[in-house]
């Protein structure tokens, strides 16, 4: 798409369920004030482990968003993607009528999706038997019915639905396959994000790596100890500008571009030389300059491996003196895996609309190998144009996505 | 050797062939998992989650850097099972 003029995409509506809040207001609210969402885990039993404390989503009532799907016929993912959906359209002024007169793209990223239910399956299978599996549990199971269910609760009959399973960057995937539908003309309205319920096997996997922190995430600090994992569902309303202007939409930021690469040179160790590549052809699709970034919001797990790699790929491609202000989100909200991408899109496009950074928070002394001003623990007053978006999966897949202030880039 | 001991030490290399995928007969006790056998981090954090379940016992992460050969594994267990 480099290079053609293509048609431009806006975000125009926003859904999220997160530890620090249902609901774009709420998120909003949480970002500025640098809540906490970690808790002692509720999801499963913990016992065994030294220390379980996780971002989970403790008020969430699907009731109150989901309409014409039955909640108990969904997996707790699902049930995060339909109601942040819901949210992401009823903020976008659509009319459902519309909605499903034209063509749309559903685009969910997710890195377990229903393994809440196949923990549950397989405890089941082990201590009564297979025979004791309850069938609506196991129909909740397959993971495109992230995307499918939201399709069904719309009734969205012209709508191609996809799932994306390209783990702790899924949600970026997501926002970058609706952007080029809507550039390329497909369509002109994308329902696109990322959703994962908290799950054993994801939480003990981690753990047993050793990247679970025992009580908060720290991203970027000398003393950091590892990811909290967390849960929720991101779901941004896509539209191309000529759909948004004539409907009279509110317009909370540009997308400006986005990259993506799988270098697949290691399961798990991030590669700094790739992760710098990613952001580049980001940059590059988007038509910005490096030291036109206001601020990124890193993948900033929190684990000494990430931190210190993407840390260097963003001194590498900003320079050592030059980089811009970069946060993580996922010191409030854990590390929310398909949701992670699609959650700090949605604080990019609050930021660049409210005019702050949100704050990387429980910091306390930068480790000089990160060397990068991340906002620590108070957000600060900023006037943004360019704001970047990084995800960093296993297996190397890395998107990047930039979003503009519209009407101040390119235009 | 006692007989416990070479009990244990042929328990230990069964779990590490096993997780390597190599035969027992091609490694040694100083013979090296990463340099000589392909191991990777993720391997060795198998290896030790599975020392642990077996011998009952707990193997601080930080122990990984002595866990290099069999014969490195063996005194990690040693210490942490107090034989």
């Amino acid at each position: 798409m480099r290079g053609e003029p293509g048609r431009r995409v806006v975000v125009t509506g926003l859904g999220a369920v997160s530890g620090i809040g249902i609901g774009a207001a709420e998120f909003l609210a949480g970002l500025r004030a640098g809540k906490s969402a970690a808790k002692p885990i509720t999801a499963f039993d913990t016992e065994g482990f030294e220390h379980a404390v996780a971002c989970e989503v403790t008020d969430f009532d699907p009731e109150q968003w989901i309409r014409n799907v039955r909640p108990r016929t969904l997996g707790r993912a699902s049930q995060f993607a339909v109601s942040a959906a819901r949210m992401a359209v009823a903020d976008a002024g659509l009319p459902e009528d519309e909605l499903r007169d034209r063509p749309c793209l559903i685009s969910v990223g997710t890195t377990d999706g229903e393994s809440r239910d196949l923990d549950h399956l397989v405890e089941v299978e082990v201590d009564l038997g297979p025979e004791q599996m309850d069938p609506v549990i196991a129909r909740r199971v397959p993971a495109g019915r992230l995307s499918a269910t939201v399709a069904h609760e719309f009734g969205l009959t012209r709508a191609e639905a996809v799932t994306l399973p390209t783990a702790c960057a899924a949600g970026n995937y997501a926002i970058g396959y609706g952007f080029d539908a809507i550039r390329g003309g497909d369509v002109d309205i994308a329902l696109c994000g990322g959703a994962d319920a908290l799950c054993r096997k994801t939480f003990t996997g981690f753990y047993r790596l050793g990247t679970i922190a025992p009580e908060r995430c720290q991203p970027f600090d000398k003393d950091r100890k590892g990811i909290l994992t967390g849960e929720g569902a991101g779901i941004l309303v896509l539209e191309s500008l000529e759909s948004a202007l004539a409907r009279g939409a509110r317009i909370y930021a540009e997308v400006l571009g986005y990259g993506l690469n799988c270098d697949a040179d290691h399961p798990v160790a991030p590669n700094q030389d790739s992760v710098a590549r990613c952001m580049q052809l980001a940059l590059d699709n988007a038509q910005v300059k490096p030291d036109e970034v206001d601020f990124i919001s890193a993948h900033g797990t929190g684990t000494r491996a990430n931190d210190i790699t993407e840390a260097r790929a963003i001194h590498q491609v900003f320079g050592e003196r030059t980089a811009p202000r970069t946060v993580s989100v996922k010191s409030m909200i854990g590390h929310s895996m398909g949701a992670a991408g699609a959650l700090a899109s949605i604080a990019c496009a609050l930021a660049i609309t409210e005019g702050f950074i949100p704050p990387t928070i429980n910091h306390v002394e930068t480790d000089p190998e990160c060397a990068l001003d991340c906002v620590p623990n108070q957000a600060v007053e900023a006037d943004l144009r360019v704001v970047q978006n990084n995800g960093l999966a296993f297996g190397g897949n890395n998107a990047v996505v930039i979003f503009g202030k519209h009407g101040s880039v390119g235009s | 050797m006692s007989a416990i001991v070479e009990e244990r030490r042929e328990t230990i290399k069964e779990i590490v062939t096993d997780i390597l995928e190599i035969d027992p007969d091609e490694v040694t006790e100083a013979s090296l998992f990463k340099e000589e056998h392909d191991a990777d981090s993720l391997r060795a954090i198998e290896i030790l989650a599975a020392l642990e379940k077996n011998f009952n016992v707990v193997i601080n992460q930080s122990e990984l850097s002595r866990m290099v050969n069999l014969r490195g594994v063996y005194e990690v267990v040693s210490d942490a099972a107090g034989w």
